[in-house]
């Protein structure tokens, strides 16, 4: 890791990116209530890599969707640094999206008529913003794409799709990025890399990371663990360890 | 496994909707054309049973056969026939109708139209029944045919001026109007009834050209049949009111029938594009529904049963959609002749006719086209192995594969087959069986097109692609989407195709015509208005070379050509610039080189021109400068072997002349044309001229040039003025009237083609949720997300119509060229410009609702499924 970076605090300590404030989330299907979230406060600190974890059913998607903007809580607040994000209009939570927050999905990440370096590229198209070809290219060499960048999705391999996706989250070094199982449909093998490239990129680029995942040993690349039950954070770890994490789990599902 | 398919059916339903649409078009098409013209057909044979059941037996001259192609007229009844008639035991009453041509003025006192209606005068037993009024009982009353009564505006109660056999005016009243029978000479000639006294007077006819008679009591019609035929003997055609009534009937339904032939070739179309739309869409949804179909499999379905699963499901469609389709036929039938049978001159007391053909083809058509469409992709569906339920790819997963090498050499050779086919067509002089060669040229074209269209829309994409890709993201996107599938986008565009290629080569055909005529007419030398004398239409090889139109002889007076009064008169008014007249008679010939069967050989010459500059010609061998006293002009077809510098002989006696050139044939020029004192040697009595052109002076405005033409020919009410500026409005007036049916016809075939674009689209979207819902996260906004999709409808929309009007210009053009000779070729600019742009609007039309459908997606939603 080339890019120079100051770091003055831990990341935990550093001021709050993302702050959600009593969120829930109600669904009504055929007259019974379920509550996806019911009543969640967190915060997310620059700079720093979280893990949100939790069963089945637990929410987790849910409350990484509220945060992003791509779904409305029911009650509640989220703010993006000084922005409040609940209540805003879809025309103006699009273009947070394209201009704030970076995303990684599980599968399915690309497009899939595009090459590699298109889909990499379509965020800031989309926002017709400049592209700043050293970043571009650092991060292309960081995450080993410089060969592949003419292929299309179907010609690369799963781990190499996903960091076609995480090139294209870091590219505009948004304020946070969401990650969904990002490592959900790889080998073991790729799974560590792409989590390497994310570990690495929140401390050597300060970049804020929010992932949702159900594997202890994903969550224990992170800084912080949040543990999320019945739409409830029930429990929270610093500097995890896969054991750790996975007792946790085990008891909170028991 | 029925109620496996027919649950699946009910849960896809919304995928069908756009499907349904498209055959109920097609099949609603088809019933109504079905419904309308059994409608016209009955109402038809309505009109004309009513009009013989009043008597028991019609007879009528037997027209002669024709000799040396001429037609003569039957010689009619004699008073002493029907008064032997009228003395047969058999026969109760009879009386006879006489007929003959009368020359009737419009309101304006010129003749109406260039060929003289019939007078007739009919007694009390005759099978014409007045619609409106009484039959004329005074000298001075007569009634009148609905058609003339139509052209003229004259109706019951009005004066109307006839021109009796001295020339001389004489005053009737119309005192009712007759309705003639569809398709007799009666209604298109026109027709009107005096009282015999009158009659005598207009036209001086002798004779009766139908005798009807009445049966006495205890006698059949057959038997009075016989008695009369055996008074008439040969020469006559005897017939009863039954056998008449159903001959009638019988024109009539061809009439309907006809136009059921040509209504039916436009629903056939807009069938074989709905048949493309149903193919793609079950392509479509079997690609789609690949997984549901493996886990069939998996279950212990066998291929036979999944085929068979396929085919009901389509069999269901097709069979809703036509029974919806055949409901709204009947409608459009209905409303179709409430509409039109006015127009057709038919009343409306006639119920809708709903034969059980009717509904039978529609349902028969429409669920053959359904099934047949959804035959291979059924078959495909069957390939899909078992194993595919279990692998975790996606349907959308793989990009087609390339089109491969064995396509695109098919698809050329296909075009090059059809150019031979062209080629071959437009060989060899211009007649209408090239135009058919033409057109099987065109099909093997676009079958072409079909091979190659995947490549195609690939190329084409490619090609317009690079300055759409900078316009930004929602283009850049679309122009990538729409060539994922390229077998599908072209399917899509190819049912497209098919409209637009037929509208465009008709309309190519319409603009050619137009450019040719007013060529023609603004020649270098062009003429304004042109006169010429009362035709005959009972010549029916009239437009044949050698034969001119028979002029008429009304009442004993020639009224066959132009006194030369008229022409003096003409040229002596200021306003008009230049007048000339062409002469034109039939001579004998001992030359049987150049003459008729019969020993004659029409002849002409140009009074007061010059040929080859007032009078253009095309020279085919000799040279026109050489064409003065003493030589001859003769038409290629007739000179056949002879060369220029040849010698012919004409006239009575016989006249040497040198052949100056041998020229095209047109209509202009035609047999042999000599110098205007070399006619006078030849042709023994000229009473006049042919035809009389006129060119106004350049200061002369039209409506004085007018004036000036009108009262020169004041005197001579029988004369047919024609403004070669109406003239050709009204030919282009024709031929517009017939390019809007036409397009409206096809306008049809290209709404389902528009529904199958959109249909295409909306799977494609719901094919794409994930894509979309990615998109979306990624900050395209629903504006853009919309844009996207409806430049890639445009897009496809476009590519269909561009080819479509590549093809129809490039067979048009082929088409009319092959058919006509000396035409000069009309691009419809306009015309193209209007396509393309509703090709535009389509697309976007098209893409409106899968749009729609793509942007409220909700994104978690679409984000958690897969």
């Amino acid at each position: 890791m080339s890019m120079p970076s100051a770091r003055s605090q831990s990341p935990i300590q550093a001021p709050p990116v993302v702050v959600a404030r009593a969120l829930t989330k109600t669904y009504d299907t055929g007259g019974t209530q379920v509550h996806a979230l019911a009543g969640v406060d967190v915060d997310f600190h620059r700079g720093a890599f979280t893990a949100i974890m939790g069963p089945s059913g637990s929410g987790k998607s849910t409350l990484m969707h509220c945060l992003a903007g791509l779904d409305v809580p029911t009650s509640g607040s989220v703010h993006l640094g000084r922005t409040q994000i609940t209540g805003m209009r879809d025309g103006d939570l699009t273009l947070l999206r394209r201009d704030r927050i970076g995303f990684i999905f599980q599968s399915f990440n690309l497009l899939p008529m595009l090459t590699a370096e298109q889909n990499i590229l379509l965020p800031s198209q989309i926002a017709k913003r400049k592209v700043d070809p050293a970043r571009f290219d650092h991060i292309v060499d960081v995450v080993g794409l410089r060969d592949r960048l003419g292929h299309l999705p179907t010609k690369l391999s799963g781990g190499q799709q996903q960091r076609v996706a995480v090139a294209r989250a870091l590219l505009n070094a948004p304020e946070v990025v969401y990650a969904d199982e990002p490592t959900g449909n790889l080998d073991s093998r790729s799974g560590a890399e792409i989590l390497a490239f994310l570990r690495d990129s929140a401390r050597d680029l300060n970049q804020t990371i929010v992932m949702v995942t159900h594997d202890p040993v994903a969550a224990s690349y992170a800084d912080r663990v949040v543990f999320l039950r019945d739409g409830r954070l029930v429990d929270e770890v610093s500097d995890p360890t896969a054991e750790l994490v996975s007792e946790r789990l085990l008891k909170l599902e028991a | 496994m029925l109620r496996t398919t027919l649950a699946g059916l009910r849960l896809h339903k919304a995928r069908y909707v756009t499907t349904t649409l498209a055959i109920l078009l097609g099949v609603m098409f088809i019933s109504g054309t079905m419904v309308f013209a059994d409608t016209l057909k009955a109402s038809y044979e309505k009109s004309v049973m009513g009009s013989a059941s009043s008597v028991d037996t019609i007879a009528t001259p037997e027209i002669p056969e024709p000799q040396d192609g001429t037609w003569e007229d039957p010689e009619p009844f004699t008073q002493e026939q029907l008064d032997q008639i009228r003395d047969l035991p058999e026969v109760a009453d009879a009386d006879g109708v006489r007929q003959g041509p009368g020359l009737l003025l419009d309101s304006e006192g010129r003749a109406f139209s260039h060929v003289p209606p019939e007078a007739m005068a009919v007694e009390e037993v005759t099978r014409y029944e007045i619609t409106e009024g009484e039959l004329p009982d005074s000298y001075d009353e007569m009634v009148l045919a609905t058609t003339i009564s139509d052209q003229t505006g004259f109706e019951v109660g009005d004066s109307v001026t006839v021109l009796d056999a001295e020339q001389q005016e004489q005053e009737f009243t119309v005192t009712g109007l007759l309705d003639v029978e569809v398709g007799s000479e009666l209604s298109y000639r026109g027709a009107f009834i005096l009282t015999p006294e009158a009659f005598a007077s207009v036209t001086g006819a002798e004779g009766y050209h139908e005798i009807d008679a009445l049966a006495a009591d205890g006698t059949s019609e057959e038997d009075l049949a016989t008695a009369v035929a055996g008074v008439l003997g040969e020469g006559a055609d005897v017939k009863t009111s039954t056998e008449f009534g159903d001959e009638m009937a019988a024109q009539a339904g061809a009439s309907a029938d006809m136009i059921r032939t040509g209504l039916m070739l436009f629903a056939l179309i807009a069938v074989f594009v709905a048949g493309i739309v149903i193919y793609n869409t079950f392509a479509i949804l079997v690609a789609q529904r690949q997984r549901e179909m493996a886990l069939l499999r998996c279950v212990g379905a066998k291929r036979g049963q999944v085929f068979r699963s396929m085919l009901t499901e389509s069999f269901v469609v097709g069979l809703v959609a036509s029974t919806l389709g055949v409901l709204a036929g009947v409608g459009l039938g209905m409303v179709g002749f409430r509409f039109v049978g006015p127009l057709m001159g038919e009343d409306m007391d006639v119920a809708t006719v709903i034969s059980p053909t009717a509904v039978i083809i529609g349902l028969t058509v429409g669920v053959t086209i359904t099934v047949f469409s959804a035959m291979v992709p059924a078959m495909r569906a069957t390939r899909v192995p078992p194993l595919a339920a279990l692998s975790t790819s996606a349907t959308a997963a793989g990009m087609e594969k390339g089109t491969g090498k064995l396509r695109a050499v098919m698809g050329i050779l296909l075009f090059l087959v059809s150019g031979g086919i062209v080629v071959l067509g437009l060989q060899g002089d211009p007649d209408s069986s090239a135009m058919w060669i033409v057109a099987v040229g065109a099909i093997v074209a676009f079958l072409g097109v079909v091979v190659l269209g995947p490549l195609l829309v690939r190329a084409i994409v490619g090609l317009i692609g690079v300055p759409l890709r900078h316009v930004g993201v929602p283009s850049r996107l679309a122009v990538d989407n729409s060539t994922r599938s390229p077998r599908r986008a072209a399917t899509a565009m190819i049912a497209l195709t098919v409209g637009a290629t037929l509208i465009t080569g008709y309309s190519v055909i319409n603009a050619t015509m137009q450019e040719s005529i007013a060529q023609e007419l603004d020649g270098k030398y062009p003429v304004d208005y042109q006169l010429s004398p009362m035709l005959d239409l009972e010549s029916p090889d009239a437009e044949g070379e050698g034969t001119e139109e028979t002029p008429e002889e009304v009442g004993g007076t020639d009224l066959s050509t132009i006194p030369e009064s008229v022409r003096s008169d003409l040229s002596s008014r200021s306003e008009i610039d230049q007048v000339f007249a062409q002469r034109s008679d039939s001579v004998d010939s001992g030359d049987d080189r150049i003459a008729n069967d019969d020993g004659t050989v029409p002849v002409s010459t140009y009074v007061g021109a010059t040929v080859g500059e007032e009078v253009e010609v095309d020279v085919v061998k000799g040279d026109l400068t050489d064409f003065g006293p003493g030589s001859v002009l003769i038409t290629e077809g007739r000179a056949e072997s002879l060369e220029a510098g040849d010698t012919i002989s004409l006239g009575d006696p016989e006249h040497e002349f040198e052949i100056a050139a041998v020229v095209a044939g047109t209509g202009m020029f035609y047999g042999v044309n000599l110098d205007p004192a070399d006619y006078e040697q030849v042709v023994p009595e000229i009473t006049g001229d042919s035809s009389v052109m006129v060119r106004g002076s350049d200061s002369a405005s039209s409506s004085e040039l007018r004036e000036a033409v009108y009262s020169a020919v004041d005197d001579h009410p029988t004369l047919n003025v024609m403004s070669m500026g109406e003239m050709r409005q009204q030919f282009e007036d024709m031929l517009d009237i017939a390019f809007y049916a036409i397009a409206a016809m096809l306008g049809l075939a290209i709404i389902i083609a528009v529904f199958g674009i959109s249909n295409t689209m909306a799977l494609s979207v719901l094919e794409r949720t994930r894509e979309s819902a990615i998109l979306r996260a990624l900050g395209l906004n629903k504006a853009q997300m919309r844009r996207m999709l409806g430049v890639e409808a445009v897009l496809l929309c476009l590519i269909g119509a561009g080819i479509g009007v590549l093809l129809g210009v490039v067979f048009g053009w082929a088409a009319i060229s092959a058919t006509l000779p000396n035409i000069v070729f009309g691009f419809p600019i306009g015309q193209v410009a209007t396509f393309l742009a509703i090709a535009i609007v389509a697309g976007l039309v098209a893409s409106l609702l899968p749009a729609r459908r793509a942007a409220r997606t909700s994104i978690t939603g679409a984000l958690a499924s897969q």
